[in-house]
């Protein structure tokens, strides 16, 4: 346990015009769960590239196993022993499960593979890690988490002594994320040590044996948990002590109720039934934020493609108490709803574009005159929406590519206000996102809510739905289970016990 | 995995059973059309597109396209002829020719992987580089004279019952329908066109292999080039144009997805020969040839399209079995 396996000292690393590692030391020991965290920009991604050969350093050195370390290249870091789980996973779907985890490692004569006992090696592995996936299924037919365990099975094989996870359990219902945590701690056993990236502080206090807080390319701390939680008591979620060493000053997040306009009804369904969909109904009024919460696949981003014309359903949706045909988003918008997507970068921005020309798309009427486009009006309106949401850029010619995430949905936002739509769908408007741009996204929200917008926010955290909505819907399985008011007596238990489940073990399937 | 195989499988019936279905129409239409003469005919024709396109689908199955085939086909065509009428023994001189293949394998191969030139373009460029060199070194004109006469042994010849050329692509067939099933080739191909990245972490040499497929393809290419010289007789400078469109439509007809990861030797067999059968049977019908290139563009388009309905189908079918065993 307090062996040092890796030793990072005097780190730095500068890109043109920015720092964005200074000085940074600490130390990994060996079989322990090293978690780092900061928001965004603050130097993450940066550090695991130089870990894992993606990018070199300027200054400073790497110690691993108390040899020098510096990998040129992801593969050279791999051979190393040191294995990175991706974001974007790195499997073949088009391959079976066992062709998975010996590609690259075959043993082969004359150019055709050879079942070897490592192979069979392997497969002992993945068993002992999850035995419900067979060696010969698909890989492109198994969910994201079984995907991780795929990667994490061939790391432990091929003698990786270090797994880097990045925020692994971004796309992870609540049951894959325990089944993850229970493989994760269980690695030491296997003579592995992970770096465990995330933004979720709850996840530390679940795993983590150490946890190294980063804040503008510079090391905050390095703390035992234990220590923390200590300290922390019960209210890990908003640990107030790892904040303030992320933030550099105390977030307090809590709901402020919206000046709700119960007699405008601005959206309303009825019977909304589709394949993942189980007759739901729900309504929204003038000025109020509804959550709608669930785990992932219980239906909530169906709803919000269903009422922004994106899927087919049956059943009646009313806007401004008039029934409406929604078949496609441009018949949305002009009932005046808009949408900030799941997925920023593929379903809510054109990343190769400048913030000018993203924010105008879904009302090209503010810059143009006669069907022609104004540039001197677009730089206008980017300028006032970089003012208006904070957007930290260099400009507004930057490209959206190469904003922190946190702007980039405060660039999504700018559109959707742009298009100047009465009732706003924010489909998980935080993923992703550090502690203190979540905060800010949240006030933007608030804010909308205070000048008669009305929002239905639709997040899988908890926290996001407690802070910012008048009213919740809790979905389970496509179906609304049951409406409560925000406010100071509400359960949380409560809610995951009906958001799980867990009351009718006897009627689920 | 035993949804998988019958998915795959059944794709494939469907695709013969288009192509039993048009030639039923064909039998039906016209009185020749199922006699062995025609047949062997047929078999003949699409065999140059089987012989490369054995090496385009494991190409385009590894996310990369050649269009530069059909002038391969030409130069190599002449350069065999060449050879052959300088008084090289056939048999160096059809190596010879698979060589020069080979080299402008490697040149495409030069062009993508070293060069990073979309495939797409590089090959386009190479087509019409080959093409001119090929009317260049020919002076446009057909090379018939002072051949010898095993010239045409490969193309007419035969070896007891079994003409020679299908000696050949059956020989090609296989060796392809193993690499692209059973090989690390094969399953590289695959991995590269699924996840290039994932290839690459996993310490797969993904230039090398592209690169090599690209000098298969060269050599299949050259390969097409010889037998339809040696058939003909005579080395046609203008031979081949439109050959890598064949080609493709025969790999894509056979399931070839153009996005990469998955493909099918086999498929691509039937697929050239649904595009032949086409050819042929409007020919017997003396369907007049603007008809017929309407008429094959229309069957070739509703033939593509019935084959992704029916693979969206099956798709969904296999993800809603396993939903339910999931439940179960």
């Amino acid at each position: 346990m307090n062996e040092k396996l890796l030793e990072i000292q005097g780190l730095s690393k500068f890109f043109p015009g920015v720092v964005a590692l200074k000085d940074v030391s600490f130390d990994i020991y060996r079989n322990t769960v090293h978690c780092i965290v900061g928001e965004n920009g603050a130097g993450k991604s940066t550090l695991i590239k130089i870990l894992t050969g993606a990018l070199r350093r300027n200054a400073g050195r790497i110690l691993y196993d108390g040899k020098e370390f510096s990998p040129h290249s992801t593969r050279d870091a791999m051979n190393a022993g040191m294995s990175v789980l991706f974001q974007e996973l790195n499997v073949v779907d088009q391959l079976s499960v066992e062709q998975n985890l010996t590609l690259g490692l075959e043993n082969s004569t004359f150019g055709f593979e050879r079942k070897s006992t490592r192979t069979g090696q392997v497969l002992e592995v993945l068993r002992s890690l999850d035995p419900t996936i067979a060696p010969q299924q698909r890989v492109g037919e198994l969910s994201v988490a079984q995907k991780q365990v795929i990667e994490i099975t061939k790391a432990i094989s091929s003698d990786s002594s270090i797994i880097v996870m990045d925020e692994p359990t971004a796309a992870l219902s609540e049951e894959e994320v325990e089944r993850l945590f229970a493989i994760v701690k269980n690695l030491r056993h296997q003579n592995v040590t992970v770096i465990y990236i995330t933004h979720r502080l709850a996840e530390i206090f679940r795993i983590g044996d150490f946890v190294t807080v980063l804040r503008d390319g510079q090391i905050i701390g390095t703390r035992a948990v234990s220590e923390l939680a200590g300290s922390c008591a019960s209210e890990v979620e908003s640990c107030a002590e790892l904040i303030r060493m992320m933030l550099g000053k105390v977030v307090a997040e809590r709901y402020v109720p919206s000046p709700v306009d119960r007699s405008q009804r601005v959206l309303e369904l009825n019977h909304v039934n589709s394949a993942k969909l189980r007759d739901v109904g729900l309504e929204l009024y003038k000025g109020e934020i509804l959550g709608v919460y669930g785990l992932i696949g219980s239906g909530k981003t169906e709803i919000a493609r269903a009422i922004y014309g994106l899927d087919e359903v049956e059943g009646e949706i009313r806007v401004h108490g008039r029934r409406r045909r929604l078949d496609n988003p441009a018949a949305a918008i002009a009932s005046g709803i808009a949408m900030v997507p799941e997925e920023r970068r593929t379903e809510g921005l054109c990343t190769k574009l400048s913030i000018r020309e993203n924010i105008p798309v879904m009302n090209m009427k503010a810059i143009a005159r006669l069907g022609i486009t104004s540039r001197r009006r677009e730089k206008g309106l980017a300028r006032g929406f970089i003012e208006k949401v904070r957007i930290v850029a260099r400009d507004e010619e930057q490209k959206v590519a190469l904003l922190s995430g946190g702007n980039q949905q405060k660039v999504v936002f700018a559109k959707c206000l742009n298009a100047r739509s009465a009732i706003l769908l924010l489909d998980e408007p935080t993923r992703g996102i550090d502690v203190g741009a979540k905060e800010e996204i949240h006030n933007i929200v608030r804010e909308l809510s205070r000048g008669g917008t009305s929002v239905i926010v639709f997040s899988s955290e908890l926290p996001e739905i407690l802070n910012l909505c008048d009213r919740i819907i809790l979905l389970y399985q496509g179906r609304v289970k049951q409406v409560l008011a925000n406010g100071s007596d509400i359960d949380s238990e409560k809610i995951m016990h009906v958001v799980t489940g867990a009351g009718e073990a006897g009627n689920a399937s | 995995m035993r949804a998988k195989l019958s998915a795959s499988g059944l794709q494939k019936l469907v695709l013969l059973g288009i192509l039993v279905g048009i030639s039923l129409v064909f039998s039906f239409t016209t009185r020749g059309f199922l006699s062995i003469p025609n047949w062997s005919n047929i078999l003949r024709l699409s065999s140059f597109v089987v012989v490369t396109g054995a090496g385009v689908t494991l190409l385009m199955i590894a996310r990369n396209i050649d269009l530069s085939v059909g002038s391969t086909l030409a130069l190599t065509h002449v350069l065999f002829a060449i050879f052959c009428r300088a008084g090289v023994p056939v048999a160096p001189a059809i190596l010879m020719t698979l060589a020069a293949g080979a080299l402008i394998g490697f040149l495409n191969g030069v062009l993508v992987v070293r060069l990073r030139i979309t495939p797409f373009i590089a090959t386009l460029g190479t087509l019409y580089m080959l093409r001119g060199f090929t009317l260049i070194i020919t002076g446009a004109k057909s090379v018939r004279e002072n051949l010898p006469k095993a010239f045409s042994l490969l193309g007419r010849g035969s070896l007891g019952p079994l003409p020679v050329p299908m000696l050949v692509i059956l020989v090609v067939l296989v060796l392809f329908i193993l690499l692209e099933r059973k090989s690390l080739l094969g399953k590289y191909a695959i991995a590269i066109g699924g996840n290039p990245l994932a290839a690459e972490l996993s310490g797969i040499n993904v230039k090398r292999i592209v690169w090599g497929l690209f000098i298969i393809v060269g050599i299949l290419a050259g390969l097409s080039g010889v037998l339809i010289a040696s058939w003909m007789g005579v080395a046609e400078p203008n031979i081949g144009s439109g050959f890598e469109f064949d080609v493709i439509i025969a790999v894509v007809l056979g399931g070839t997805s153009l996005a990469g990861g998955e493909g099918s030797v086999l498929g691509m067999l039937i697929g050239a020969l649904i595009v032949e059968v086409i050819g042929n049977g409007l020919n017997q019908m003396n369907v007049l040839s603007f008809y017929q290139s309407v008429l094959k563009g229309v069957i070739l388009v509703l033939a593509v399209l019935l084959d992704q309905n029916l693979k969206v189908r099956l798709r969904r079918a296999a993800a809603g079995e396993a939903v339910s065993r999931e439940r179960a």
